[in-house]
């Protein structure tokens, strides 16, 4: 028994300390994005980062994250681009309640991959991925996306409340 | 080691897993536990591998593998139908509908989000998983505006802003997919590995094209794509009239024989619209219709054939 609440301790003393070390750091969880001078998507890009990369977090405001990558930039990207990497007990009570089926999809995901894209695209050639890729390719700039807001007055250039 | 102390053993280092993807660190945790002395190395292994399956457990499906579920789905979708070859429509549409997700609750995805307008006169719209947005052209068609083409394709950034097409997948594929993935913390399958996986997949997306091109949605995730669709139009600076402009004149159109396309894998515009309205009613002030965006409109679609 004695054994046994030294080997509780031990894992209760990482986990604590994990806690702490990374209570502030969030990883990029999409494939590639910028981050931005100011907290809005038409700010100019000061730096790209891709799916993995750790940046520190400075602070946290309106749906937006202020972050700092291991070069010293700082900046803002959305948090939908980024995950904490704390454990929050709180959201975890919250997904276990009102998504029971959100870890049995995690589970079934888990390996849907590049690997498994192109054996399954061997086998179903009707499936049209070149017209994905093509679709793919069509990605509006942010000052384009600018210039759209800005010619049908929407947004900031006046449609917004 | 007794089964009660694997059990113990094993919860606390999931959550401990949970903080962290660091080899390193699993590696370290196995080392504590050997270090004990009462659990050998492999047994220490082992823990570490069954305290990922529940960690695993806990997470939301990561933003790679809906992208991959989604593109699959765009496959097989663009198999049915084929893109509107159109570069100034799609053009439009697509900074649009990029606009619209800059203003959504979900503006970033693993691979962002795409729009394309389909080559039918078949009335519908939908989303794959991760953000491929169709239109198709007999539905542009029936927008006077561009407030009510802004509805539209803010109605399916909502679809995928809430996942709503993985949440269509049956249970039975994550059972299967846990026989053959369960343990596998590994990126790179096995040929037989492989196989499995990809006849799960292949189930996968036969769950969410019969979804989005078949059933429909359960509805209420289709009265949740409408009221985020106004929240979304809105905060772009649409007016919020657009949706229930569209729905208004869905229902003058209404097929009398056997529901087909949008109006058998939508709830009835009517029903839509009563709800549509009292949201819109909520949300107080709200931006105008500018003529400048019905011009650019009616320029974008001028020659639709």
């Amino acid at each position: 028994m004695k054994k046994h609440a030294r080997l509780m301790f031990l894992i209760a003393a990482v986990l604590v300390v994990f806690v702490f070390l990374l209570a502030e750091t969030v990883v990029v969880k999409i494939r590639t994005t910028n981050i931005r001078r100011d907290p809005k998507f038409t700010s100019p890009a000061v730096a790209t980062i891709k799916a993995g990369d750790a940046l520190e977090k400075l602070e946290a405001r309106d749906g937006w994250v202020k972050v700092k990558t291991k070069a010293g930039v700082v900046g803002w990207l959305h948090s939908t681009a980024v995950e904490t990497k704390k454990f929050d007990l709180l959201a975890l009570d919250k997904t276990m309640k009102t998504q029971a089926s959100a870890g049995e999809i995690a589970l079934a995901a888990k390996g849907f991959n590049k690997q498994v894209e192109d054996k399954y695209r061997a086998g179903n050639a009707a499936a049209d991925f070149a017209a994905v890729d093509a679709m793919e390719k069509v990605k509006p700039t942010a000052a384009e996306v600018e210039a759209f807001l800005k010619q049908g007055k929407l947004g900031e250039f006046g449609g917004a409340r | 080691m007794t089964a009660r102390m694997k059990a113990l053993a094993s919860f606390a280092l999931a959550a401990t897993l949970a903080l962290t993807d660091c080899q390193a660190i699993k590696q370290g945790a196995a080392d504590i536990i050997a270090s004990t002395g009462k659990v050998s190395r492999e047994d220490a292994q082992s823990l570490v591998k069954t305290a990922e399956v529940v960690r695993s457990t806990f997470a939301e499906i990561t933003e790679e593998e809906e992208y991959y579920i989604g593109r699959a789905t765009a496959a097989l979708i663009l198999s049915k139908y084929k893109p509107y070859r159109n570069e100034a429509l799609n053009g439009y549409i697509n900074v649009m509908g990029t606009a619209l997700a800059y203003n959504s609750d979900r503006p970033e995805t693993y691979g962002g989000y795409h729009f394309l307008v389909l080559d039918t006169d078949e009335v519908n719209a939908m989303a794959a998983p991760g953000g491929f947005v169709f239109v198709t052209m007999g539905l542009v068609k029936r927008c006077g505006d561009e407030e009510t083409l802004a509805a539209i394709l803010a109605h399916e950034i909502g679809h995928v802003a809430e996942r709503h097409g993985l949440q269509s997948i049956k249970k039975s594929r994550f059972i299967d997919a846990f026989k053959v993935i369960g343990s596998e913390a590994s990126r790179q399958f096995n040929s037989e590995e492989l196989a499995k996986v990809t006849g799960i997949f292949e189930g996968v997306l036969g769950d969410v094209v019969e979804t989005l091109v078949e059933r429909g949605y359960d509805r209420k995730f289709e009265y949740e794509a409408d009221k985020l669709a106004l929240s979304f139009a809105v905060r772009t600076g649409y007016s919020p009239g657009g949706l229930a402009e569209f729905l208004v004149g869905m229902e003058e159109h209404k097929p009398s024989g056997t529901a087909a396309g949008w109006f058998k894998t939508h709830p009835s515009p009517a029903d839509r619209l009563a709800r549509v309205k009292t949201e819109t009613a909520a949300l107080g002030a709200a931006p105008a219709k500018l003529d400048v965006r019905t011009a650019r409109f009616a320029e974008a679609v001028e020659n639709l054939r």
